[in-house]
């Protein structure tokens, strides 16, 4: 009980110092010389890790609090770049069959282990931004490109929203998902026009979005309506400059004949080295004579932008006007907030502040060497603002409700989740979560990022984009997982195997005896001290009621603790 | 314990029928609260909104045949034109308005053997999309006539489809708004009357009915905190159930809370139905289908009057290789709707149950190559007892490239609105002539409320 009546003094303390972050859980912290740009708790640094990584550890927590968030982000800037497409490689050489269940494998793999976490979650972020979707017929069989295409945004991550634009639009996974790929100048004759499909799809979800924002992401209106961006005109445009590309190196005439441009080959014909597939893995190519040259193109106006009156004068090649249609878009003022919403709600919290989204865009718009685009500078701003880096009152309704993969890997990350034989043969989440990386139903991704739910939050005028996949469904299905992860599937239990993710509970046991410190860890470690006196004198007098004699009875409280708290609507809106 | 030994042991506590009685009690209190103001008509009403997500190429499942017609499609259509042998005659009582004679396309000889049948319960409503008011290429083109904004886009006509009101932000469907007018009649109080079996839609969003998810399996609860697992249970609600300060918290715990509790009733009833004859195809629609049938098939022990529910089929953005993908599509689409008819006439309700389809628009005349873009107006079916059947509604379109219905680059100007297809079934459904300009407020700049394929309330 001792314990139960010093976290209730605590409480009382951390409401009475209002200024927050240096609060009383500081208590907790004795020992560390805290750096002074922070973190200046272990409940803070917890909560950093949870919203920058794949989920934390008690020693990660503590390794954080030890160097500081400087030397942090100076590790993660400069870690080696963790690739999932050679893992994939690497399964078909030793003999696997690899479909999209080994690339999820690599997912879970990099998300649990790889130490560059702050680019994984980051590129995990991006995925949900720049969608393609193995639920497509168009890619559903290409795992290997996929994880190539995933690798690109992991090397995106801290690299220019330009350039990660660029080799997104040329990936030929995007190509054929978006349908840009041999997409062909129009033929009247033929009634054959420009694909609109990509055009359309990288302005609204990928750059600027529908309406004009100001900077700081509150929308832009004209007599009560949104302003939009663009208008068909502008959408066909695009298309237009979305011609002429085609797979590497494809043989041909001069000019090229429409049948060489229709049934080029996705590899070189002498296979099977380096494979008759090897230009899936290529940027695409252009081929000018199927570009639409002879056309003016509408692209995007907006105040400074350097196309005269938007247009695109005729005469580019394919190469010259895409360079300057993604120019057009990456200098469109709504690139900094749109992209800045984004990756706030991704990373933070579904109801940011105009204030803090401003803060973030100008980042975006110059990271303070006159470049713009800097995904490290912005992502560092998203991380490092104070609205991120303070717990807001509850009355601020801020936060996000966890995504069930981030659930997973937080499981898995404070918990050393593995398997014996070292892989995370985790292929079917999708059902039970209606969420599996880069399996998206369609390129909206799994939720969009304005959903807000029918009821309070809606009346409220509140976003939460998560709730979309939040169904009566898979809150059962998510919650029976989590539970498997846990009652069943730990380290020591005879009935697991070798091929069977585990989590390690044994180092948690010896605080089994004492429920109030076992609660205590959980509320640092799952919940960066968030956790209300209710929830934890609830947990506690059920911990309390279970015996504990051996370890068997031991490890049920450890493992009724850590499932209670991760489906308890407290955690699950992460503060 | 093996695994499947856990999952087991856990399921086998789901809901008994003893659980589902002490859930009875509270339903009839609730229903005494309760006043049903809307009941046109009487009996069982369900609707099942069958949505093709990504622009179903009607045009392509709907063909016409006549010589001048065929022609005007193939010009269009090149390489996609579906044969003309091949395509399996339709013959309808009467011609529709313009005249012609049509095909349907092979993919679906079951519907078509529905629509030809006398009785018929098939009819097919042609040219049907998202407008503001009625429109022509002259006032398109001149922009004279506001149009819904993004036409052209999935996410936002997807929404206009399901909401109808394509220039009144409104977060609610017109399946929400129809059963924010109904749920009051039912029985039941507790148990939306809007399910779904493909999770979260617009379409069934009301305002104070909130859609119920079922997956193709039934109900999911979650096996850890059932009854027999008293004590955590106890924790576990009360941590659900805790005064939450943040919004986002209370939301998560009224889903979860909902979740269980609709749980145990739905499960509870399905475990005492007793099976039906007829067999769906083991396809992703076939299943949810078969499910939404064995839910009306138990409506009495759920004690349902008013139901709607949604379904979903995913697939139709056929930008590329459109004829092997779309017909597989349709092929899908044709079993599942014809054993769900066949059910419903199995359990005796096919008259008070009207299946339709949706999709966000049709798709170009024009191809790019071995696909088609994005369109506007479409073709839709309507299945049920109920249906005036075997007709062709509305005008079908002029196909033709440049022709006086194409609104530019082979998008079709639809001469039906979404709001005549969705009223014409709300009528049905019970909606009275007096509310109707409730749910559908645009309802009346269209000449013609009701299009005349369902029959009377």
């Amino acid at each position: 009980m001792n314990n139960l009546t010093i976290r209730i003094l605590v409480g009382t303390t951390l409401l009475a110092g209002a200024s927050g972050v240096w609060g009383a859980d500081h208590v907790f912290d004795a020992g560390f010389d805290h750096r002074s740009e922070g973190p200046y708790s272990s409940g803070d640094a917890q909560r950093f890790l949870t919203q920058a990584t794949l989920g934390p550890s008690m020693a990660r927590i503590a390794n954080l609090e030890s160097i500081g968030f400087n030397a942090w982000f100076s590790q993660q800037l400069a870690a080696p770049a963790s690739h999932h497409r050679p893992y994939l490689e690497a399964r078909e050489a030793a003999g696997d069959d690899v479909y999209q269940n080994i690339r999820q494998e690599a997912w879970f793999q990099f998300a649990i282990q790889a130490p560059d976490q702050l680019r994984q979650r980051v590129a995990f972020a991006l995925s949900e931004i720049l969608v393609v979707s193995d639920q497509s017929g168009a890619i559903e069989g290409e795992p290997i490109p996929m994880a190539q295409y995933y690798d690109l945004l992991v090397d995106g991550a801290f690299g220019n929203y330009r350039n990660l634009l660029e080799q997104v639009t040329l990936s030929p996974v995007m190509g054929h998902y978006l349908s840009m790929f041999k997409n062909r100048k129009p033929d009247p004759e033929e009634n054959i026009r420009p694909d609109e499909n990509y055009a359309r799809e990288i302005m609204q979800l990928f750059s600027i979005g529908l309406v004009q924002l100001n900077q700081n992401g509150t929308v832009i209106t004209s007599g009560g309506q949104p302003v939009p961006t663009y208008n068909q005109d502008t959408i066909r445009g695009f298309a237009h400059v979305f011609t002429g590309w085609n797979w590497a190196n494809c043989p041909s005439s001069q000019p090229m004949q429409w049948w060489e441009f229709e049934y080029c080959p996705p590899g070189p014909v002498d296979w099977p080295d380096p494979g008759w597939d090897a230009y899936w893995l290529e940027p695409m190519e252009s081929y000018d004579d199927f570009h639409a040259s002879e056309e003016s193109k509408q692209l995007l106006i907006y105040p400074g932008v350097s196309l005269a009156g938007g247009i695109l004068p005729a005469g580019g090649t394919a190469q010259t006007d895409l360079q300057a249609a993604l120019d057009n878009i990456f200098n469109h003022p709504n690139v900094a907030p749109f992209i800045a919403q984004h990756l706030i709600k991704r990373l933070v919290t579904s109801n940011p502040s105009p204030a803090y989204v401003g803060r973030v865009a100008t980042m975006f718009n110059n990271n303070g060497s006159g470049v713009r685009g800097d995904l490290a500078a912005t992502v560092r701003a998203v991380l490092m603002d104070s609205e991120a880096r303070t717990v807001q009152p509850l009355a601020s309704n801020s936060g996000k409700l966890r995504e069930p993969l981030l659930r997973l890997t937080q499981l898995w990350r404070a918990f050393d989740g593995r398997a014996d034989d070292g892989r995370f043969r985790e292929w079917y989440i999708y059902y039970y979560f209606a969420q599996a990386p880069l399996s998206s139903p369609t390129v909206f991704n799994f939720f969009l990022p304005s959903y807000q739910p029918p009821g309070e939050l809606s009346t409220l005028g509140l976003i939460a984009p998560e709730f979309q996949i939040t169904t009566d469904t898979t809150v059962a299905s998510v919650a029976n997982i989590l539970a498997d992860k846990v009652f069943w599937a730990w380290r020591g239990n005879d009935d697991v195997g070798p091929e069977d993710i585990v989590v390690d509970l044994e180092p948690e046991l010896a605080l089994a005896n004492d429920p109030a410190r076992l609660v205590d860890r959980y509320d640092l470690l799952l919940m960066g001290h968030t956790m209300s006196n209710s929830m934890y004198n609830t947990l506690v007098t059920y911990l309390q009621s279970l015996p504990a004699s051996d370890n068997d009875e031991r490890r049920q409280r450890v493992q009724e603790a850590i499932w209670l708290i991760q489906s308890s609507p407290e955690y699950s809106i992460e503060r | 314990m093996k695994r499947r030994d856990f999952i087991q042991r856990a399921l086998c506590a789901t809901a008994s029928s003893a659980m589902f009685s002490s859930f009875a009690g509270k339903l009839s209190i609730a229903h005494a609260a309760a006043s049903p103001r809307y009941l046109l008509g009487t009996g069982y009403r369900a609707l099942v909104c069958v949505y093709l997500y990504g622009g179903n190429d009607a045009f392509n499942m709907m063909v016409p045949t006549s010589t001048a017609g065929y022609a005007q499609y193939q010009e269009a259509r090149g390489d996609l034109a579906i044969p003309q042998a091949s395509l399996l005659a339709l013959n309808p009582a009467s011609p529709p308005t313009g005249g012609g004679t049509f095909g349907m396309t092979p993919a679906m000889p079951l519907l078509r053997n529905l629509f030809n049948q006398t009785q018929s319960p098939l009819a097919i409503a042609s040219n049907v999309g998202a407008l503001l008011y009625p429109i022509t290429k002259a006032e398109y083109q001149a922009g004279s006539v506001p149009t819904p904004a993004q036409l052209f886009s999935h996410s936002d006509q997807s929404v206009v489809w399901q909401q109808t009101r394509a220039d009144a932000p409104d977060r609610r469907g017109w399946g929400g708004r129809l059963a924010d007018m109904f749920y009051a009649s039912n029985t039941n109080q507790q148990l939306s009357m809007n399910i779904s079996i493909d999770g979260e839609n617009v379409f069934q969003a009301g305002d104070e009915v909130i859609p119920y998810f079922v997956g193709q399996g039934g109900a999911e609860g979650i096996w850890y905190v059932e009854p027999w697992q008293a004590d955590r249970r106890a924790a576990f609600i009360a941590l659900r159930d805790a005064a939450h300060g943040n919004a986002l918290q209370r939301q998560f715990a009224s889903v979860v809370r909902r979740s269980m509790n609709n749980q145990v009733m739905v499960n509870g009833a399905l475990e005492g139905e007793t099976p039906l004859t007829t067999t769906f195809p083991d396809t992703h629609l076939g299943r949810q289908l078969q499910m939404v049938a064995r839910l009306i098939h138990v409506r009495n022990t759920l004690q349902m009057q008013r139901q709607i529910f949604f379904v979903g089929l995913g697939g139709f953005d056929t930008h590329d290789n459109q004829l092997a993908d779309q017909a597989e599509q349709l092929t899908e689409l044709d079993g599942a709707l014809a054993a769900f008819y066949a059910a419903t006439s199995e359990m005796g309700v096919a008259n008070g149950v009207t299946t339709f389809t949706a999709s966000e628009f049709g798709r170009t005349t024009s191809i790019n190559g071995d696909g088609t873009d994005h369109g506007w107006g479409s073709h839709h079916l309507i299945l049920g007892g109920a249906v005036n059947g075997r007709r062709i509604y509305g005008r079908p379109p002029d196909l033709s490239v440049g022709g006086p219905d194409d609104a530019d680059w082979g998008q079709i100007i639809p001469t039906t609105s979404v709001d005549q297809y969705a009223a014409t079934i709300a009528r049905w459904y019970g909606v009275s002539p007096g509310d109707m300009s409730t749910v559908f407020p645009n309802i009346g700049r269209f000449a013609t409320p009701d299009l005349g394929f369902m029959g009377a309330p």
